[in-house]
């Protein structure tokens, strides 16, 4: 029953930073229709700038996060202005080979900047506390606090502020939006910076779990697709879900069955809701 | 008033639309009859930016509209609803309407005005203000569409076909809130297919035929017209 209870804590501190990176790449996707296969590099470089206010700069933790998310939302903009608005008019595909030079480029910085091998970033914050004879890190509890804080702010700002909703109002229909002057460009630029600041977040939060290394961002990018897709594409609340499931599934199976399985596991789940519904659990209509 | 000057307009370089002049002028109903494929839309569209004219020019106010992006022509007063209504169908109706007023959002004060003014026009969009749009009947989505257009505080209001697919009854009370709508100042450009119903209440007129215009005068007068009488009035 420990073991239960410690394994439900690491799964839900995986899945608040699952949730955080996959609602991004979900925004994305429902703006703009493009799967944004650069998203793990953002995420990967969200950590190395963490990494860098902290333990180069020196600031606070909490500020070393939000600082590396305001840097970050800003490389957002900055990727969609140069590498997606010029092709806005070309095929899917170009998207696709633009994201992937997009994805190779941040890999090449930050090896440049910090060096091919692993860093480890101390965790600011240490202890643990006892819940129900478990021992859950104050590392954890801190994760899924801010998660479910973030994902509150979020959902706050996209249903009921009038920049959030024109987001919604994009993905739902294009000339709408238009018509009543909603412009798609500044959207698209507002959808890559939240998205990349969520992934900084994201980063910031785990990475005194994990370490940092250029290509860390790889496996996540993998799940955090699995993720959208199990949810369904361009679903908030499928991105939440799908991010809890899936980081549950694999903290449980690595536990109870092996490690190797756990790593898997994702991709048994993604097959299986795909043959059964294969739009995802919460697929909205896609009109177009 | 609105100068529509030699507008050609189309889609991947075809041209629908050939050399059209137009006028509707300040707080007047201007309606534009044709058939099926004459042009109405695509000029309405050209006019309003989503489609690049191929030649011409459109001015409003003194403003040219060509070239400038959507949200600034909207600014400019002309508010487009479009055929096929292009609602956020699945937001409640009420932030449908105001996300039409997103082009004044920094005055909230007016937006409010603005919703009251179209609950007032439309009572039974404010009793489905939680609804989402899509689950509307047709003549109530035409409704939320009107409003929706209305919130951006236009002097021109552009309608394209508000009739269209609506049981004749529902049509009669649309109509008739245009030309309430015009009572109140607000310009009015509509398509309609229903050209008797529609020249009633318009002040002036025009046909289009394979994108050309070939016909304009006032309501009236394009009532008695034999022209009209036969091809659209089937009298």
């Amino acid at each position: 029953m420990t073991l239960f209870i410690q394994q439900l804590f690491d799964g839900l501190a995986l899945g608040g930073v699952y949730c955080l990176a996959a609602i991004g790449l979900t925004l994305i996707f429902g703006v703009l229709r493009i799967p944004n296969l650069a998203h793990g590099a953002l995420y990967m470089l969200g950590a190395y700038v963490t990494y860098f206010f902290l333990v180069t700069v020196g600031v606070p933790y909490v500020a070393a996060i939000g600082l590396a998310a305001v840097v970050l939302a800003l490389l957002g903009v900055l990727m969609e202005r140069l590498v997606f608005h010029p092709l806005r008019n070309a095929p899917h595909t170009h998207h696709m080979i633009a994201a992937v030079g997009a994805m190779f480029f941040f890999q090449a910085v930050a090896q440049a900047l910090w060096g091919a091998d692993f860093r480890r970033m101390e965790s600011p914050i240490s202890g643990s506390v006892t819940i129900l004879g478990a021992q859950i890190s104050w590392q954890r509890i801190v994760i899924v606090g801010t998660a479910v804080v973030v994902l509150g702010l979020l959902t706050w700002f996209v249903k009921r502020s009038i920049h959030g909703q024109t987001i919604e109002a994009i993905e739902q229909d294009r000339t709408g939006s238009s018509l009543v002057g909603i412009s798609p460009s500044r959207v698209s630029m507002l959808t890559f910076g939240l998205a990349a600041a969520l992934a900084t977040v994201a980063a910031g939060l785990v990475a005194p779990i994990n370490l940092l290394s250029p290509t860390m961002g790889d496996a996540l990018s993998l799940k955090v697709f699995a993720i959208i897709i199990l949810g369904g594409l361009g679903s908030l609340p499928g991105a939440v879900v799908g991010g809890f499931a899936l980081a549950l599934a694999e903290v449980m199976t690595s536990t109870y069955v092996s490690a190797a399985a756990g790593e898997g596991i994702a991709f048994v789940v993604i097959v299986l809701v795909l043959a059964i519904r294969p739009t995802g659990l919460f697929a909205r209509a896609v009109q177009r | 008033m609105l100068t529509v000057r030699g507008l050609s307009a189309g889609y991947d370089a075809v041209d629908v639309l050939h050399a059209v002049d137009i006028t509707a002028r300040d707080g007047e109903l201007t309606v534009v009859l044709g058939a099926n494929g004459s042009g109405k839309t695509t000029m309405f569209r050209a006019i309003s930016g989503i489609v690049r004219p191929s030649a011409g020019d459109v001015e409003f106010d003194g403003r040219r509209l060509p070239g400038l992006a959507a949200d600034r022509i909207v600014k400019a007063g002309v508010a487009h609803c479009p055929e096929g209504r292009h609602l956020f169908a699945k937001m409640p109706v009420e932030k449908n309407l105001l996300l039409g007023g997103y082009v004044r959002r920094r005055d909230q004060r007016r937006v409010r005005q603005l919703l009251e003014r179209v609950y007032e026009l439309f009572p039974v969009l404010y009793d489905k203000r939680r609804n989402p749009a899509g689950t509307l009947s047709g003549g109530q989505q035409q409704m939320v569409a009107i409003g929706r257009a209305l919130m951006s505080d236009p002097s021109l209001l552009i309608l394209d076909e508000p009739s269209m697919g609506l049981a004749p009854l529902v049509t009669a009370q649309v109509l008739d809130v245009v030309a309430q709508i015009n009572r109140d100042g607000i310009g009015v450009l509509l398509a309609e297919q229903n050209a008797q119903a529609a020249l009633r209440i318009a002040h002036h007129g025009f046909v289009l035929a394979e994108g050309r215009v070939v016909l304009s005068g006032t309501a009236a007068d394009l009532l008695d017209h034999p022209d009209v009488r036969e091809a659209y009035l089937g009298l």
